[in-house]
């Protein structure tokens, strides 16, 4: 599902199923020269969210990115998420980024961290051959979830 | 002196200012294009794309063919959208089935599960079908998978828009 009114709509009716959300975390860079990666690094999260939203979109919500700059404080934006996330009643919540620094940040739910990909120089298929790559990278971090309890 | 009175025209052009802001704002775009999708999703009827699928190679074992339809534009950037169906042949009949779960929409996979090798699996809530896209009763699945409308041309899989399975 993607955060619009009908698949919300979707969700309250189907609860038990749409058990799962789905945060991409987005860091913009503004550093000039970081601009390039920044963006190049963006495409690549929105791909794969789109790509997994496609895959999962009767399980998962996936929402916006939360997008942020570069002097953002992490551990800050990861309490606002945990108290905030926290209301929505997913069983399951997983983050999705590809800044590492989250992975030393304490939040509510998974943080999958995935090193970003340079998609833009690449034809049709050997993009979508490097989503479906990443997306088997991070299928076991979901299923073992799914079917821990 | 009037700062903390607004008037109801000024209210209103804040309003709009502000579903202007929204639309405008770079941050935002990722939404509009969650919100675009279902309408770039709807085909129109009778047009048909070429799928990198040739005619002759395909068995009687679904195959997943990707293809896409070109320079669709949306909010977050110009993009090609990409389709996929199961295909296969029975006899001499090109069978394209949709690939989009009748329980909640989520991705089918030939053979994705180990203990059912030759059904369509959904991973989201284990629903199954048969290769006839018919919904295997006691899944989550409420009825069968789509069908593409498929069309032979020099040798190539063509697809068109889904319908309602005819073949169940
Ligand atoms: S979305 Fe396929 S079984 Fe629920």
């Amino acid at each position: 599902m993607n955060w619009n009114s009908k698949d919300l709509d979707t969700y309250f009716q189907q609860k038990e199923y749409i058990d799962t959300l789905l945060v991409p975390l987005l860091k913009i860079d503004t550093t000039p020269e970081q601009l390039k990666a920044s963006t190049s690094s963006t495409e690549f999260l929105m791909h794969l969210s789109n790509f997994i939203e496609t895959q999962f979109k009767g399980r998962m919500m996936v929402m916006p990115p939360f997008t942020y700059t570069q002097s953002t404080s992490l551990n800050e934006m990861g309490e606002v998420l945990q108290k905030d996330l926290q209301q929505l009643e997913f069983k399951h919540i997983f983050y999705l980024t590809t800044d590492r620094e989250w992975t030393d940040v304490e939040t509510y739910g998974e943080m999958i961290w995935i090193p970003s990909i340079p998609l833009e120089s690449m034809d049709k298929q050997l993009r979508q051959t490097i989503i479906e790559d990443q997306l088997r990278q991070v299928l076991p971090t979901l299923t073992k979830k799914w079917t821990g309890e | 002196m009037s700062k903390n009175r607004v008037s109801r025209r000024q209210f209103l052009s804040y309003t709009i200012m502000g579903v202007g802001g929204f639309m405008a704002s770079g941050t935002i775009m990722p939404m509009l294009r969650f919100a675009v999708d279902p309408v770039l999703q709807k085909e129109g009827e009778g047009d048909f794309t070429a799928t990198p699928q040739k005619v002759d190679e395909l068995t009687e074992t679904p195959v997943r063919v990707d293809y896409t339809i070109v320079d669709r534009e949306d909010g977050w950037y110009k993009s090609d959208e990409s389709y996929s169906a199961w295909v296969y042949k029975e006899g001499d009949k090109v069978i394209a089935l949709s690939p989009v779960c009748k329980h909640l929409g989520c991705t089918v996979n030939w053979g994705g599960d180990k203990n059912h090798p030759d059904q369509f699996f959904c991973p989201c809530h284990d629903g199954r079908y048969y290769k006839n896209g018919d919904n295997v009763k006691g899944t989550p699945p409420i009825g069968p998978l789509d069908e593409y409308l498929v069309m032979e041309k020099d040798g190539y899989v063509y697809l068109g828009g889904t319908t309602p399975n005819t073949l169940v």
